[in-house]
């Protein structure tokens, strides 16, 4: 059994978090994942309150485990989705693209553990001087929106820099993955790509079996131009994105504009060629579809396993 | 020195800046700091200056963080 502070902080039996991916993460997949003994969380991305509203309510109806709510912070809805989630009584909230020490003092009076998704050590420092309960320490191996560090080189520069419990992210698939994030001085790990495939997931065939099928050169990163890069898999849509942000005739204007609604297009509609397939580099370490709950176990099982066997390099 | 031109100094830890180029209305925006650059910036003044600042959206101008500095050592004294 793998234990640590982060169970006891959140009410969950394994130290797992599941990422709070846009138009991916909705109330079924995270009750799956609750309900499996990690942390489900319902992503608000840029969706308004009654959205999330009617979210929140579903998971309740599917689950009576702790869950969360990922609030993007550059979402247009930014305000009101602040507000559900403290009027829907939500247990966990994690942040991304930002700071959100605007929030914090309400979310914290409303008795909400707070874990911020921090890229760098100050923005770790930040969050744990605004009240954060842990944080959320993600590497540029993930996939969608990325920081510069690699997990391996930001998770110790974190733990190094607060006291509060941190969380690894990025690149992690399997129970090896857990085990050296807990080397790295994490107590927990969030997973995003590895729940893609879980049978509870949403999303269109074509986009699970894109993921369980892609090898190890199979992403990349699009968008440094615009200051937003991205990690997708290759298709038609990353390839010809990556070769036009080099293409100084198109304006950053009308870059954005193709990257507007490529998400949903492969989320949604499965499209192969004009879909923007979010996804990290370990998507070719996810092998075939199954319960969101029997991963969780699957990963800790392995986790187990190597870290009682660590000792054998000792002498 | 002033507030100005030791936010200044700090600043050029982030940027290649001409002299005469920033002023107390530079935006960060105009300088192409992302929040974690501000973030950075930020705590770096903090170091400099011996104080607590928090990031939030009044912070807009290179003016507005000397005047942050200044009420906030101010305070402190």
């Amino acid at each position: 059994m793998i234990e640590s502070q982060l169970c006891q902080l959140v009410g969950i039996k394994y130290p797992i978090f599941q990422g709070g991916m846009a138009w991916i993460a909705d109330a079924n997949l995270a009750a799956a994942v609750s309900e499996g003994g990690g942390l489900g969380i319902i992503a608000a991305m840029n969706a308004n309150a009654q959205w999330l509203r009617q979210e929140i309510r579903k998971i309740r109806t599917l689950t009576q485990k702790p869950f969360g709510v990922n609030v993007m912070l550059m979402s247009p809805f930014v305000e009101e989705v602040a507000q559900v989630v403290i009027e829907e009584k939500v247990p966990v909230v994690t942040t991304g693209a930002g700071n959100p020490s605007k929030y914090m003092k309400a979310w914290n009076q409303a008795g909400i553990r707070v874990i911020p998704v921090v890229p760098s050590v100050n923005m770790a420092r930040l969050a744990e001087r605004s009240g954060a309960a842990a944080v959320i320490a993600e590497g540029g191996e993930s996939g969608g929106h990325i920081g510069e560090l690699t997990t391996m080189a930001l998770v110790p520069q974190v733990r190094d820099s607060v006291s509060i419990p941190v969380i690894a992210a990025g690149g992690i698939a399997d129970g090896r993955g857990v085990a050296a994030a807990m080397m790295l001085g994490a107590c927990g790990v969030q997973l995003g790509t590895r729940f893609l495939s879980a049978t509870e997931c949403g999303i269109h065939p074509n986009y699970k079996n894109k993921v369980i099928t892609a090898k190890d050169l199979d992403t990349i990163v699009t968008g440094r131009r615009l200051g937003h890069p991205v990690r997708q898999l290759k298709n038609k849509f990353s390839r010809r994105y990556a070769k036009e942000e080099y293409n100084m005739a198109i304006s950053d204007e009308e870059l954005e504009a193709m990257g507007s609604g490529a998400l949903r297009r492969a989320v949604v509609e499965g499209d192969e060629e004009n879909g923007c397939f979010l996804a990290g580099q370990i998507a070719a370490m996810v092998h075939k579809e199954q319960p969101a709950a029997q991963i969780i176990e699957e990963i800790f099982d392995e986790a187990q396993a190597v870290l009682k066997e660590a000792g054998k390099w000792v002498k | 020195m002033t507030t100005f031109e030791r936010v200044e100094a700090q600043l050029k830890e982030f940027k290649d800046l001409n002299p005469g180029e920033l002023t107390m209305e530079t935006t960060f925006a105009q300088l192409e700091l992302d929040s974690l650059d501000t973030v950075d910036l930020l705590m770096a003044c903090e170091e400099e200056f011996g104080i607590t600042i928090e990031p939030d959206e009044n912070l807009k101008t290179v003016g507005d963080v000397v005047e942050r500095i200044d009420s906030l050592v101010a305070q402190k004294q």
